[in-house]
C-alpha cells in the first residue's frame, strides 16, 4: 500500500514557566492575559523582578507609574528592579 | 408548551443580564475574584444591595473580643474603575467612639492609603478593619479625645466605649446604640 500525504495539521501548546499560576495584581492566569489585552502570549508577556516575583508585564507597568516615589514589588515592597 | 416557551424566555433575559454587550472592565473581573475567594471571620459579614453591582458592598463587623465586644459595625465600600491599582473607599457608618475612626466616619487605616498594593484584596482589608477594633492605636489618631483616654487612662478608655456603643454622650458627642 503507498500512502500519500496531501495535508498535515501540526498542534502545538505553550505555557509561560513561572513560578505561580495568577498574576498577584489582576488575578488573571499567567497563561490567560491581563483584562487589557484580548490574546494571551507574546503581546503580554510576562517580567521577573530580582525579588524573583512576575506579573504581567501590563499590570507591573500600571503599577510602577503610578508611583510616584518609590517603585517597589507589590508582593514584597522591595525595590522593583527588572530581572536580566 | 407554553411553559416550555417561557422556561426558553427566561433563559434569553437572564442571558442578556450576564452579558450586557460589554465585557467586564479589570476592575469588575478583579473584585470578582476577591469576592469568590472571600474568606471572612465569623464576626464578619458582607452584603450586597444589588447583586449585580459588585462594587459597592457593606461590610458588618461584629468584634467578639476586646473593646468593642457585642458591638456591630457598618463599613461601605465603594470600589472604582482604578481597582486594584487604587484601593477601594471604606467608610464607617455606624457612629463609634474609636482612635482611628472620626466622627464622619473616615478611617485610618494604613493599606487603605499609603501602604496600598494591588496584591492586597478585599480579604485582607476585612482583617485589617477587624484589627483595629481589636488594637486600636493611639498613635496617629483620627479622633484625638478618645486616642489621648486610651494612651492616659485605658480603664477610662474601656468605659467610655461600653457608654457609647450602649448609647449615650461622651462630652458633647452623642452615639447611638449600636449593640446587638
Amino acid at each position: 500500500m503507498k500512502v500519500t500525504v496531501k495535508s498535515w495539521t501540526a498542534v502545538a501548546t505553550w505555557r509561560w514557566v513561572a513560578n505561580d499560576d495568577n498574576c498577584g495584581i489582576c488575578r488573571m492566569a499567567f497563561d490567560g492575559c491581563c483584562p487589557d489585552c484580548k490574546i494571551p502570549g507574546d503581546d503580554c508577556p510576562l517580567v521577573w523582578g530580582q525579588c524573583s516575583h512576575c506579573f504581567h508585564i501590563h499590570c507591573i507597568m500600571k503599577w510602577l507609574n503610578s508611583q510616584q516615589v518609590h517603585q517597589q514589588c507589590p508582593m514584597c515592597r522591595q525595590e522593583w528592579k527588572f530581572k536580566e | 408548551m407554553i411553559k416550555l416557551f417561557s422556561l426558553k424566555q427566561q433563559k434569553r433575559d437572564g442571558e442578556t443580564v450576564q452579558h450586557p454587550g460589554t465585557r467586564q472592565s479589570a476592575a469588575q473581573l478583579r473584585i470578582q475574584k476577591d469576592i469568590n475567594e472571600l474568606n471572612l471571620p465569623k464576626t464578619c459579614q458582607v452584603d450586597f444591595p444589588d447583586q449585580d453591582d459588585l462594587l459597592t458592598f457593606k461590610l458588618i463587623i461584629s468584634p467578639d473580643e476586646g473593646f468593642y465586644r457585642g458591638g456591630r459595625f457598618s463599613f461601605s465600600f465603594k470600589v472604582g474603575q482604578g481597582y486594584p491599582h487604587e484601593p477601594p473607599k471604606v467608610k464607617c457608618e455606624t457612629l463609634v467612639y474609636h482612635p482611628n475612626i472620626d466622627l464622619e466616619g473616615n478611617v485610618c487605616l494604613n493599606i487603605l492609603r499609603e501602604d496600598w498594593k494591588p496584591v492586597l484584596t478585599v480579604n485582607s482589608i476585612v482583617y485589617g478593619l477587624q484589627y483595629l477594633f481589636l488594637e486600636p492605636n493611639p498613635e496617629d489618631p483620627l479622633n484625638k479625645e478618645a486616642a489621648e483616654v486610651l494612651q492616659s487612662n485605658r480603664r477610662l478608655f474601656e468605659q467610655n466605649v461600653q457608654k457609647s456603643m450602649r448609647g449615650g454622650y461622651i462630652g458633647a458627642i452623642y452615639f447611638d446604640r449600636c449593640l446587638k
